[in-house]
């Protein structure tokens, strides 16, 4: 695994789901020392992997060994009536499996950090269908790119720099021949960026999406103006994307958890296959955490659904809504919460953590986080693309091989290998 | 100089130094710094007679948070950002349409000036969170 000099080249960085995979790592003894090509907060984690890191297993705060915190968290999952699995975006794929495996084994409910992200993205999918595109098929063949509701360059900091604004076979200078634009609410540090900015009301994504439809069609329409953009700018903005050669529209969680949800992503769909009728055009999502996209697949490949998924008959049933975690830990439903590779705690609303900390949580994460705080039993583990191999996939569907550069801390071992020892402890206890 | 409340459209979602703070650790000053703030347009930080990095409570329908006023020159009047991260979630409701999403992006919510108020740490604000403080 180790390359001559301690130098890594060709990493793949492990933060968001564009999996930038022309990283250059340096280590020195046990420590990462410098990160190039990586964007600002991959260099953050990849240098500071070791800042505030959970290095010892805890039961109740007490330090244990990790066959002691196994044990508690075996014989929690083992007493409980409605399990409930969280997390797996920041992990990789065999650690996704195994949990699936564990979800099913206890007959619990395994659902992924997607369900507070682009899961109204799938529930559209799963309406209207995909018209996709890859990130080097934008590359090289995009005349138009357009960001939606999203803001690259906070969350995928090197998404325009490393994807769009770079020469590819058809499009041989960036600047010139490809047009980057971004409609949103608020005129975020992406708007500089981009050749067009144009801003919307909030809450009116769905109307502007299905004016836009309307127009592509030659519907003539008797309204000065929709979501605050006039009618004139709007007829021009279907022209531009009716006469492009090659058109990608990326979105991103200002389209998915705003007013209209799926509903948004469903019209947004069918703008890009009427689009189609005419000139050829994709859209993708923003996939925020690194491996969320691969949880999805991996949570189809092995249960026929993408995320919110009850095995408590013993067979998978899909249900957002209903096993999805908000709504579940909301209802008061699970009565233990096995949190990996996410922090519910930061990122769910009050009353979904109000709930979590009444009940016994098991949490595994490299790292202290707002859940560690609440966990009965804390496990850490290795980071994945960083101190253990795996496979991610990128926003656009693309698996990616994730390697190791360092070792782990002492004794810290890869949520994969976590979630076997519980699986294993679990089986004899419940035979 | 005004001392009035302004009403807004909250809104969340991520920033650069949320991103790196995460990185770097949930439990640390960098994260509190990155997700404790709001982002206000000028002419709402006048109307509440505030400057950059004043002290300001929010509230909404469920409780109220006090947070760091953050000058955005480019937002609009209306509407306010909080970064994604707990100060915000304090403030939402759990009700997700059955689609599993809260709403992140539109929360009704009224900024005053605050003072000499306290932000509560991210420990405190879990605790918070787990009495049910309003």
């Amino acid at each position: 695994m180790t390359e001559a000099g301690n130098t890594f080249k060709d990493v793949v960085c492990t933060f968001c789901g564009c999996l930038c995979d022309d990283i250059i790592i340096e280590t020195e003894g046990e420590k990462i020392t410098k990160n190039t090509n990586g964007c600002a907060i991959s260099k953050e984690r990849f240098v500071g992997h070791m800042e505030n890191r959970c290095l010892q297993p805890t039961v109740k705060g007490s330090a244990v060994t990790l066959e002691k915190a196994i044990e508690r968290a075996v014989e929690i999952i083992a007493s409980s009536k409605r399990f409930l699995i969280y997390g797996l975006s920041s992990t990789e794929n065999d650690a996704q499996r195994e949990a699936y495996r564990l979800a099913e084994l206890a007959g619990g409910v395994v659902d992924n950090t997607t369900s507070v992200c682009h899961g109204p993205t799938i529930l559209g999918a799963q309406e209207s269908g995909e018209t996709t595109a890859s990130l080097a098929e934008t590359r090289h063949r995009a005349d138009i790119v357009i960001y939606w509701g999203a803001n690259p360059a906070a969350a995928h900091p090197r998404h325009i720099p490393h994807y769009i604004r770079q020469p590819g076979e058809y499009i041989k200078d960036p600047k010139k021949d490809r047009q980057i634009w971004l409609i949103d609410v608020r005129e975020t540090t992406t708007a500089r960026m981009v050749d067009r900015f144009i801003k919307i009301n909030p809450a009116t994504d769905l109307e502007v999406i299905e004016t836009l439809r309307a127009l592509i069609r030659g519907t003539k329409l008797d309204v000065v103006e929709v979501g605050g953009i006039s009618i004139k700018d709007l007829e021009q903005i279907a022209t531009t994307m009716k006469t492009a050669k090659y058109g990608v529209l990326f979105f991103g969680l200002g389209l998915t958890q705003s007013f209209g949800r799926h509903r948004n992503i469903d019209a947004a769909i069918r703008l890009i296959q009427d689009l189609n009728a005419y000139t050829k055009w994709g859209l993708m999502p923003m996939r925020g955490h690194y491996n969320v996209s691969g949880a999805n697949k991996t949570s189809t490949w092995v249960t026929g659904y993408p995320y919110a998924i009850d095995f408590a008959r013993g067979y998978p049933r899909f249900s957002p809504g209903e096993y999805t975690a908000v709504d579940m830990l909301a209802r008061g439903e699970p009565d233990v919460l096995l949190n990996i590779a996410a922090d519910p705690v930061a990122h769910f609303p009050r009353a979904a953590v109000a709930y979590l900390a009444k009940i016994p949580v098991i949490n595994i994460d490299p790292k202290f986080n707002m859940t560690s705080q609440l966990a009965e039993v804390n496990i850490p583990a290795a980071i994945a693309g960083i101190e253990c191999d795996g496979a991610a996939t990128r926003m656009d569907g693309l698996p990616l091989y994730l390697k190791k550069v360092i070792e782990p801390p002492e004794g810290v071992i890869p949520d994969r290998d976590i979630l076997r020892m519980i699986i294993k402890s679990l089986e004899k206890v419940m035979k | 100089m005004s001392s009035g409340s302004v009403k807004v459209r909250l809104v969340s979602g991520r920033t650069l130094s949320q991103g790196r703070a995460m990185e770097k650790g949930k439990i640390t000053q960098e994260y509190e710094d990155a997700v404790a703030i709001c982002e206000l347009g000028s002419k709402t930080m006048e109307a509440l007679g505030i400057e950059n990095g004043d002290i300001i409570v929010v509230k909404a329908a469920l409780g109220k948070i006090n947070v760091k006023a953050k000058l955005d020159k480019n937002l609009q009047e209306g509407m306010a950002f909080i970064p994604c991260g707990p100060y915000f979630n304090y403030l939402l409701d759990a009700y997700t349409q059955l689609t599993g999403m809260p709403g992140f992006k539109s929360l009704e919510a009224t900024i005053n000036a605050a003072p000499g108020a306290k932000i509560p740490t991210v420990k405190e604000i879990t605790q918070m969170m787990k009495e049910g403080v309003k």
